[in-house]
């Protein structure tokens, strides 16, 4: 669905590249997603993905159009959930989308089944402008739906939104991904990468240091630890024991046979924590976002 | 159906702003102007105070002769208040100054004469006739006006001194020398060996019609050119000339869109201030083609502006300096002595001349070949500033 080769970008072409030379492939159907932190080149990529910036260097092909060549016709394939809300804030909630569904060339979604999805019933005749920041973002995101896209291009989809509202969102994305769209998700957000992408790729100063499926990632990465709690003379006492080590292995038989067990989980290293192994930078995002 | 599907929403975002009603306001107040305010024909009711330094009865005499003659007619005396003032009046002639000092405050009623045109019988001046020549000094000071004391010679020749304020123009001066200077039986007789070839009649238009195409410049497609500018920059601060990006419409249909919007209010604000006053004397099909094509040239200029800034407050400086320049041709408009070759670049210049034309029902070559000229103006503009927008999805 996307193919990405050599691809670079400088905003001024003055050879300070927010994009250096990345390459990657996205499959029909996956959802990708494209990690890193703010700055790191993930926007100026979706950007030029998206055709909101003019491809300098390299090849793009998306949802089989060649982006080089102006083809206004994919966007008909195409929906794009913008990071920052963007809606006519004089037009209500159903105008904005029975307007944008008239751009479009193809089959659209009923309006008010996409307002029923991101939970704005009712809202529906509210101008978009007494809407507060999170009802924008899910109009914005209801918005990206309205053409029923093949390729979906999802910014920070979940930025703002209480953790409620973000699981509707996260659970739209899983019931579209079923369906057989293929997404392409940018945000700083591990967690959400975690539960949503079939594959991420690391980017970094403009460059991808990694692509990989999360699951994989932590296999090669992460080591398996096992967290106990167990009472010892009256006392709680916390171990954390890794579960490669055969002498280690052995020790929480020990804790089984020997105490009483409060607690006992399994642990894997999470996606950030590779991140952070991988690249040697932390990402930044906002505690909402969690 | 994008088109008109954009236009749709571009007219309800309209209507729900205040820009658009604002511009239908000011027309409607442009019109209240010129049909209240602006009277058809031009008056000039000059006033003079005058003390007479004469016998009662000649004074009489000399008065009652022009009311005979048919060049004035008494009205009601006047009443006026004179203050406590302080001057000084210097003598052209002599430069020896004379300083005035009144510490009264008095109420008096002088006899009043308007004088009338001699060809058209209107009102042409009105002249108060004080009983001292102190008052006569102090109204002509206080009400800022023309004094002058009539006096008889020993021949019985009548001279006239002036007290004037000081900003008169040398023409003037010249004027009021010369209309004593002769006898009107000479100024007459040398006029009539004149011999006045008329070589055509020149259309004019009245007072009140002379400020209808100012209007339609600068209230009708100037305000389209800052209009244009606040809508582009309203939806740049939305966002949402990017997820218009990301549809299959293209570009140029937002755009044009948002020039049909100006279209539509500057045709309904021109139409509101044209009609009333014009009524069926020009030419509407030459008036709205002209109209429409001007605007649309105006507003792309906008767009070609507003591509290259990111809100209002950036593009303020070229936008004001834009709108002044625009400005200029109106000095030429109504100053005619001021017409420098590099005024008529300006596009408002033949923009106000075309609106005469039609108005007048003049030249219609001119207009035609002006419309030509701003098509193709607008199209290149618009061109441009579709270019620059693609460029500038991300601003």
């Amino acid at each position: 669905m996307i193919s990405v080769k050599n691809l670079s970008y400088s905003y001024n072409e003055d050879g300070n590249f927010a994009v250096k030379n990345i390459g990657f492939e996205v499959a029909n159907g996956e959802t990708f997603g494209f990690l890193g932190p703010s700055g790191a080149g993930k926007s100026t990529t979706q950007g030029i993905l998206t055709g909101l910036l003019k491809l300098q260097d390299g090849e793009v092909l998306v949802a089989g159009y060649d982006i080089r060549k102006v083809q206004n016709e994919r966007f008909n394939k195409i929906g794009v959930s913008f990071e920052q809300s963007n809606v006519y804030g004089k037009l209500t909630a159903k105008e904005n989308l029975e307007y944008y569904a008239k751009l479009f060339d193809v089959p659209t979604r009923d309006p008010m089944e996409l307002i029923h999805l991101v939970g704005l019933d009712g809202k529906e005749n509210v101008r978009a402008g007494e809407f507060s920041k999170g009802m924008k973002h899910r109009l914005t995101f209801a918005r990206s739906m309205i053409n029923n896209p093949e390729l979906w291009f999802l910014d920070e989809p979940t930025t703002g939104l209480d953790p409620a509202i973000a699981a509707t969102i996260k659970n739209i994305i899983r019931e579209q991904a079923a369906e057989g769209t293929t997404s392409f998700l940018t945000t700083h957000n591990m967690f959400i990468a975690d539960e949503l992408c079939d594959r991420v790729a690391f980017i970094i100063d403009g460059e991808i240091k990694l692509i990989d499926a999360p699951k994989n990632l932590k296999l090669q990465y992460g080591q398996k630890l096992v967290d106990i709690e167990y009472i010892d003379d009256s006392k709680i006492v916390k171990e954390t024991i890794k579960t490669v080590d055969a002498l280690e292995r052995k020790r929480i038989g020990e804790i089984v046979n020997n105490y009483e067990i409060q607690t006992m989980h399994s642990k894997e290293a999470t996606l950030e924590e590779i991140f952070i192994q991988v690249t040697g930078r932390e990402l930044v995002y906002n505690e909402t976002t969690k | 159906m994008k088109l008109l599907s954009n236009y749709l929403k571009e007219m309800k975002i309209a209507a729900r702003g205040f820009y658009f009603y604002i511009e239908i306001a000011m027309a409607v107040i442009l019109l209240a102007i010129l049909l209240l305010v602006v009277s058809e024909t031009s008056t000039s009711n000059r006033k003079q105070f005058v003390y007479n330094d004469m016998p009662q009865k000649i004074a009489e005499y000399l008065k009652d002769k022009s009311i005979k003659d048919g060049d004035a007619r008494l009205t009601d005396a006047t009443e006026f208040k004179l203050k406590p003032v302080e001057f000084v009046i210097t003598n052209q002639e002599t430069g020896e100054t004379a300083a005035h000092d009144f510490d009264d405050e008095k109420i008096i009623k002088l006899e009043t004469i308007e004088t009338l045109d001699s060809s058209t019988g209107e009102l042409a001046g009105t002249t108060y006739y004080a009983e001292t020549e102190e008052d006569m000094i102090r109204l002509a000071y206080g009400e800022s006006e023309i004094g002058a004391t009539a006096a008889m010679d020993a021949r019985g020749k009548v001279s006239y001194t002036y007290y004037l304020q000081g900003y008169e123009t040398d023409k003037l001066k010249s004027l009021l020398y010369i209309s004593h200077s002769e006898s009107p039986s000479v100024i007459n007789a040398k006029k009539d060996k004149q011999v006045v070839r008329t070589l055509g009649v020149m259309k004019t238009l009245n007072n009140r019609e002379n400020l209808v195409p100012v209007f339609l410049v600068f209230a009708g497609s100037l305000m389209g050119f800052f209009i244009v500018l606040a809508y582009i920059f309203y939806d740049k601060a939305e966002g949402v000339i990017r997820a218009f990006a990301v549809t299959p419409s293209p570009i140029w249909k937002y755009l044009i869109s948002k020039i049909f919007v100006i279209l539509t209010t500057v045709v309904v604000s021109s139409s509101i201030i044209t009609i009333p006053v014009m009524k069926g004397q020009p030419n509407y099909l030459l008036f709205y083609i002209f109209l429409i094509i001007t605007t649309f040239a105006i507003a792309s200029l906008g767009l070609l502006v507003a591509s290259f800034f990111d809100s209002i407050s950036k593009a303020f400086g070229v936008m004001y300096a834009i709108m002044i320049a625009l400005l200029i041709p109106a000095f030429s408009y109504y100053i005619p002595s001021f017409d420098p070759l590099w005024l008529r670049f300006f596009p408002t210049y033949p923009m106000l001349q075309g609106f005469k034309e039609i108005l007048l029902n003049g030249d219609a070559g001119y207009v035609l070949t002006f419309s030509l000229v701003f098509l193709a103006g607008g199209l290149v503009l618009f061109v441009l500033a579709d270019k620059r927008f693609k460029k500038t999805l991300t601003v």
